[in-house]
């Protein structure tokens, strides 16, 4: 049992930044996953926490026990690698017990603990096999039970489902979130694949370019995004940037209105966007309705386009619309989007929940293509696009 | 019409085809005669010569006779190769896996005795034992000699099988709590097992059959057994008893071959690019 705290960790490899001034406190028992595109410096963080990265500055500290310096073998971590990294020359069983067996322990405690993590894991009775005939869910299920044969105080996952098939993937990722839970070890877990962030996390930290754009909840992070690199980053997102123009309305009913690419918008007032402000505006496709024609007094926002392509995909049916020379993206699910596969021409769109963001909230350039140009502007004083 | 002509081409392509299945086997038959004839023909002469003596009394005559100087060799190879070993392992892993300037030049330098005749390396080391260490009147001086010539040939299997290994087994011991000795010795080794195999192998073959270097650097009372048919034959002619020696060390360096790769094996990884 342990808390994590990371403060100011940075990490330059020569003129490349890597990781810059990263600052994260997990709880005990917690579990945080770092979300990011490749090339983000999500494992390179993870790395520094292990002990396999020595930060070119900032420290982290486990409780009150500063780790910064020392080894990886001086942490009592339990680090999960991308593959398995089972030692090939050595059985399941010697490979659990390794971790023990170079601490001097026991012989018949090895054994007994060997035989509680192998049933822990689902692997009872494999212990004499070679790595090599187990498959790979298996292979990384036994690196698991490796990791916690140990006892660490913190387990780390660099994508540890990343090199599996999608099916296992689903069914490993509860695997890991149920031992974890089970055990009640501090973790932290390192991916790119959102909707396994989601699934197991108790928190996620957004990370982008070498820095952590935004830190909390699922929903926090999906309904509130802070920069404009989260807001397209999870999920689908249509973008927008406009303009504030005026406020309209009072109290609970008062809206912000926004001329945003030919369009006139509102949206809920935020205390830190004036009239005159440069905004980015997202609305995400699930929130846009496909009205009747002539309705929709009860939305924020009706707008009106034309039908470019219906694209049927199962659960849902993707709309693409023009909308005064700008594609919007309507997702529709329930039965309305078995009566828009036919459906061409105009339309009425609706949508109320807006997400606006300070044009100055952008951390680094928007948008996750550009991620990879971003980290060459990470470079201090180059936060602007 | 149509049909003919392609019976025709048909039969055109498998004629060819027969041809080279024809071309590839003379190849290899002839390769086998090249390479193999004249150890058989060696073997042949071992066994019954035109002294009159026998296939047995040969071979007693290797045991009884020059067994002496098969021990030196063997002896001196097992000596140079675990000083090999012991210099080539730490170097091989600090190339590997540590940066540090001058790292390609290190090599290059480390692998000259490659490129460097015998006779070059012979002077030279009678140069450098004789006035510096001394070292002439010592078997050590040859052993190290043997070391020298041979160390490029453990090093770079062990390189090459050190490239091939992922950095990941290491970082995983390290993180359950292993020290770097533990990590080296219970990871790191039995994984490049293929590439030391390799190394002891070809050090192995240079050392036990060299003769040049040996020339120079040997003490009066030591002589090897390549020493020693070289000997032979200038003063008595290549008699079956000398062709008898020559096939025992032929046999022992087959059974080295094979006892390396019982005991190392290329069981686990790649790496041994190099055989």
């Amino acid at each position: 049992m342990s808390t994590v705290r990371l403060v100011g960790i940075t990490k330059h490899y020569g003129a490349t930044v890597a990781v810059q001034d990263f600052n994260l406190q997990v709880a005990d028992g917690e579990l945080v996953t770092l979300l990011g595109p490749s090339g983000c410096g999500k494992t390179t963080t993870l790395r520094t926490v292990a002990g396999l990265v020595e930060p070119s500055a900032g420290r982290i500290w486990f409780d009150d026990q500063d780790v910064t310096d020392l080894p990886p073998r001086k942490r009592n971590i339990g680090f999960v690698f991308q593959t398995p990294a089972l030692f090939p020359h050595l059985s399941v069983a010697n490979n659990i017990a390794f971790g023990l067996s170079v601490k001097g322990a026991k012989k018949d405690a090895i054994g007994a603990r060997v035989d509680e993590m192998l049933t822990m894991v689902g692997l009872a009775g494999y212990g004499s096999r070679l790595p090599a005939q187990l498959s790979g869910g298996q292979q990384q299920r036994v690196s698991l039970a490796r990791v916690l044969a140990t006892d660490p105080r913190v387990l780390l996952f660099d994508e540890p489902l990343s090199a599996l098939d999608r099916n296992l993937r689903d069914t490993l990722k509860y695997s890991i979130l149920d031992l974890q839970r089970r055990t009640r070890k501090t973790a932290i877990y390192v991916t790119h694949d959102q909707s396994e962030a989601f699934a197991i996390s108790d928190r996620i930290v957004v990370m982008n370019a070498g820095r952590a754009e935004q830190i909390g909840t699922q929903t926090d992070i999906y309904l509130h995004p802070q920069t404009p690199f989260v807001a397209e980053f999870i999920g689908a997102n249509n973008g927008l940037t406009g303009t504030v123009t005026g406020t309209d309305g009072a109290g609970d009913e008062a809206r912000m209105v926004v001329a945003a690419d030919g369009l006139t918008l509102r949206a809920r007032p935020r205390p830190d966007v004036r009239a005159g402000d440069q905004v980015l505006v997202y609305l995400r496709p699930e929130n846009l309705v496909v009205l009747p024609d002539g309705d929709g007094a009860e939305y924020d926002n009706v707008v009106d386009g034309t039908i470019d392509r219906v694209i049927f995909e199962g659960p849902t049916a993707q709309l693409r619309v023009d909308v005064a020379g700008r594609e919007l993206r309507a997702d529709i699910s329930g039965s309305q989007r078995l009566t828009l596969i036919q459906r061409q021409g105009k339309v009425r769109l609706g949508f109320n929940d807006l997400t606006m963001i300070p044009a100055g909230a952008a951390l680094t350039s928007a948008g996750s293509e550009s991620a990879s140009a971003a980290i060459a502007n990470a470079a201090p004083g180059g936060t602007e696009p | 019409m149509a049909p003919a002509f392609e019976r025709e081409r048909r039969s055109v392509r498998i004629t060819r085809r027969c041809l080279g299945g024809l071309a590839s086997h003379a190849d290899i038959w002839f390769c086998l005669f090249v390479c193999v004839v004249p150890f058989l023909a060696l073997r042949v002469y071992s066994f019954t010569g035109p002294g009159g003596t026998s296939a047995i009394e040969n071979f007693q005559y290797v045991v009884g006779s020059v067994g002496e100087n098969l021990f030196w060799s063997i002896r001196i190879a097992f000596l140079s190769l675990a000083i090999d070993l012991a210099i080539a392992l730490p170097a091989a892993y600090a190339i590997v896996r540590y940066p540090f300037p001058g790292k390609r030049f290190l090599y290059s330098a480390l692998a000259l005795p490659l490129y460097v005749p015998g006779a070059v390396i012979g002077i030279s080391l009678v140069l450098t034992f004789n006035f510096t260490y001394h070292l002439t009147t010592s078997v050590w001086g040859l052993v190290l000699a043997m070391t020298v010539g041979t160390f490029p040939l453990m090093l770079t299997p062990l390189i090459v099988a050190l490239k091939d290994l992922p950095p990941v087994f290491e970082e995983a011991a390290e993180c359950l709590g292993a020290s770097r000795w533990q990590t080296f010795w219970r990871i790191v080794f039995p994984l490049i097992g293929p590439g030391v195999s390799a190394g002891l192998m070809l050090s192995f073959i240079i050392v036990f059959n060299e003769y040049l270097v040996t020339l120079f650097v040997h003490p009066p009372e030591v002589t090897t057994a390549p020493l020693r048919i070289f000997n032979l034959v200038r003063t008595a002619g290549l008699l079956p008893t000398t062709a008898a020696l020559a096939v025992t060390m032929q046999l022992i360096s087959f059974a080295a071959v094979l006892l390396f790769f019982r005991v190392f094996g290329t069981r686990y990884l790649k790496g041994t690019y190099l055989i």
